[in-house]
């Protein structure tokens, strides 16, 4: 029973969440609003602490750099920047071993125009730490090996694209870094890039991988298209400024659901390129090892951390990710029942609009937001959906 | 063909990067040399960026260059060994009004010398600019120490650069050219694509001349 419910939480985010569920959507699928429970006055303490100048500094240059044209990023000092500013300037608090990179802000971004400054926040921690862990560390290793990973799966996902970056001897990191640091936030239409999301904290990297693979099949995979790429800076000028007509929302989401790229299959070719990593390039300090494969990872991970603490097993130490596989009985925890719950009272199969689905320039429409009334309750989330959360 | 000469015309194709700390302007000197263009709402690079000038550098001499724009965050760092490859060419850009941004072209220069050099093993020719110049605070002249800055850690000159005011920026990428174009030797480019050779495309293999401005 409990796989049924796995792949129709997954066929339901796979729809796109309602523009008015989203903030809570990702933050129930991330288990962000958790930390915040664990985690009383700490958004504030961290921003009473002063910060390190040299990301403050860094931070500061990049807050007018973010959306320019989005209406809440568009005011120097505005309230998007200030917030921005304090989410980020936390993080560097919180994690003073990581910083700040400059990645991080347009994903910071994105998450402020959807729920307030402190859920941001440990939404943004859920990110870093869980879903991509390694890719804003100093060194960037995680990104690069992802490169790597990414072209290997390029090879049998499309061969033809694969020949084509080859003979022209464009590096993955000229053109993925970027897609895959800010999860594809300055590269497709806003309403794509609302669906890849929602997907995204479900799913988590493999969303990313196969966004990616899919964007590479549409643009290199014919003999048509690398007609008129007949070089390397055509080729980078294409991958780089890819045409919204080249997207069709409803086209690109159905070819990522079904291109075959399984976290198996990432978790296989991640240990084949570290093998080669260390063969050519020395030590590696990332620890591929941590990142968590969606919600379901991130709820599973949460449950067997919660039997160390109570003195269960410590037989799965070694191995943070789960076996593939369905839900353990225990992984119906409330906040995972609450999520279906959400959908459930979403109807069934209806397509969910998103909130500007005309708008395709280089920012996104502004969706405002009401900050959560305070003292609710994560279980009545689903009763105030209506309002709280409008496009 | 009278003569029998094949063609006067000759093409190159150069790769320029453009490298420096983060927020000194590279993206806005890059998009007012190709676009013509200024304004305050570029976005953070990440990564690298690109984009392309043609010049009509005189009647028998076409050039492409193709300008890499690098991300200045440190943390980016890491992958300019593959960014770098095969360039003949940079800016080093710092921004007039941050000294921080000065202080650290050294080390931009250098990990530019170390990891990208000329077939002949010569660093490849650099610039300097000093840019967004149209906000300097002090008029003094420094003329001589960034002259003497530029022969000490291998310039072959700088120049001031505003790109909101759009000063020196063509200036600057034509004494580049210059130099890039007076190394080259003339030693046919084979282009990595195997289906439509140029025959009069070329590259740059030659020794790096010094000059200054």
């Amino acid at each position: 029973m409990f796989h049924h419910w796995d792949k129709w939480i997954k066929h339901r985010f796979q729809k796109g969440i309602p523009s008015s569920l989203r903030a809570r959507a990702w933050q129930m699928l991330s288990n962000s609003y958790e930390l915040i429970e664990a985690n009383p006055g700490k958004f504030e303490e961290l921003e009473r602490e002063q910060g390190e100048a040299k990301w403050l500094d860094i931070i500061e240059k990049d807050l007018h750099r973010q959306f320019p044209f989005h209406e809440m990023f568009a005011a120097r000092g505005g309230h998007g920047q200030q917030d921005l500013f304090r989410i980020l300037k936390a993080y560097t608090i919180y994690r003073p071993d990581e910083g700040y990179c400059q990645a991080q802000a347009p994903v910071a971004a994105v998450l402020l125009m959807h729920m307030p400054a402190e859920q941001a926040f440990w939404c943004l921690v859920q990110i870093c730490e869980k879903y991509l862990p390694g890719y804003y560390s100093a060194g960037l290793e995680a990104i690069q090996l992802d490169g790597e990973i990414f072209f290997s799966m390029l090879r049998r996902t499309c061969p033809m694209a694969y020949r084509h970056l080859k003979k022209f001897k464009i590096d993955p990191i000229l053109y993925m870094t970027e897609w895959f640091m800010c999860i594809f936030s300055r590269t497709l239409p806003w309403s794509c890039v609302l669906r890849v999301w929602d997907m995204f904290f479900c799913e988590g990297v493999k969303i990313v991988f196969r966004v990616g693979l899919v964007l590479l099949k549409q643009m290199l995979g014919s003999v048509d298209k690398l007609r008129e790429l007949q070089g390397m800076y055509e080729t980078m000028e294409r991958l780089r400024n890819i045409s919204p007509d080249f997207i069709r929302e409803d086209l690109l989401v159905q070819e990522i659901i079904t291109l075959q790229v399984t976290e198996a299959l990432i978790e296989r070719e991640c240990s084949i390129q570290v093998r080669k990593w260390k063969e050519s390039r020395g030590e590696l300090t990332h620890r591929p090892g941590r990142r968590l494969h969606g919600t379901r990872a991130i709820f599973e991970y949460k449950r067997r951390a919660a039997a160390i603490s109570s003195g269960g097993s410590l037989s799965f130490m070694g191995n943070p990710i789960p076996p593939p596989g369905p839900l353990r009985n225990s992984s119906r925890s409330p906040q995972y029942l609450t999520l279906w719950r959400i959908l459930l009272t979403q109807g069934s199969g209806q397509r969910v609009q998103s909130p500007a689905p005309n708008l395709c320039g280089p920012d996104p429409p502004t969706i405002r937001w009401v900050v959560t009334p305070p003292g609710h309750h994560v279980s009545r989330w689903f009763h105030m959906s209506q309002g709280v959360n409008c496009g | 063909m009278a003569g029998g000469s094949v063609s006067e015309c000759k093409e190159y194709l150069f790769k320029v990067l453009v490298i420096g700390e983060l927020g000194v302007g590279k993206t806005s000197i890059i998009k007012r040399y190709v676009h013509q263009l200024f304004s305050q709402h570029y976005r953070a690079t990440i990564g690298v960026d690109f984009a392309l000038k043609v010049i009509n550098w005189d009647s028998k001499t076409l050039v492409r260059l193709q300008l890499w724009d690098i991300a200045g965050q440190e943390r980016f760092g890491n992958m300019t060994r593959v960014y770098y490859k095969e360039a003949v060419g940079a800016f080093v850009v710092f921004d007039v009004t941050r000294g921080s941004t000065f202080e650290a072209v050294s080390k931009w220069k250098h990990d530019l010398d170390s990891k990208v050099k000329l077939a002949n093993g010569n660093p490849i020719p650099s610039v300097l600019l000093a840019n967004k110049c149209d906000q300097k605070k002090d008029s003094s002249n420094n003329t001589p120490l960034m002259d003497n800055f530029c022969k000490e850690t291998g310039f072959l000159g700088w120049f001031e650069t505003s790109a909101k005011d759009n000063i020196n920026v063509d200036e600057a990428a034509r004494f580049l050219v210059e130099n890039i174009l007076a190394n080259d030797k003339g030693l046919p480019y084979e282009e990595s694509n195997g289906e439509r050779i140029k025959l009069d495309q070329e590259t740059v293999t030659a020794e790096s001349k010094s000059g200054c401005c």
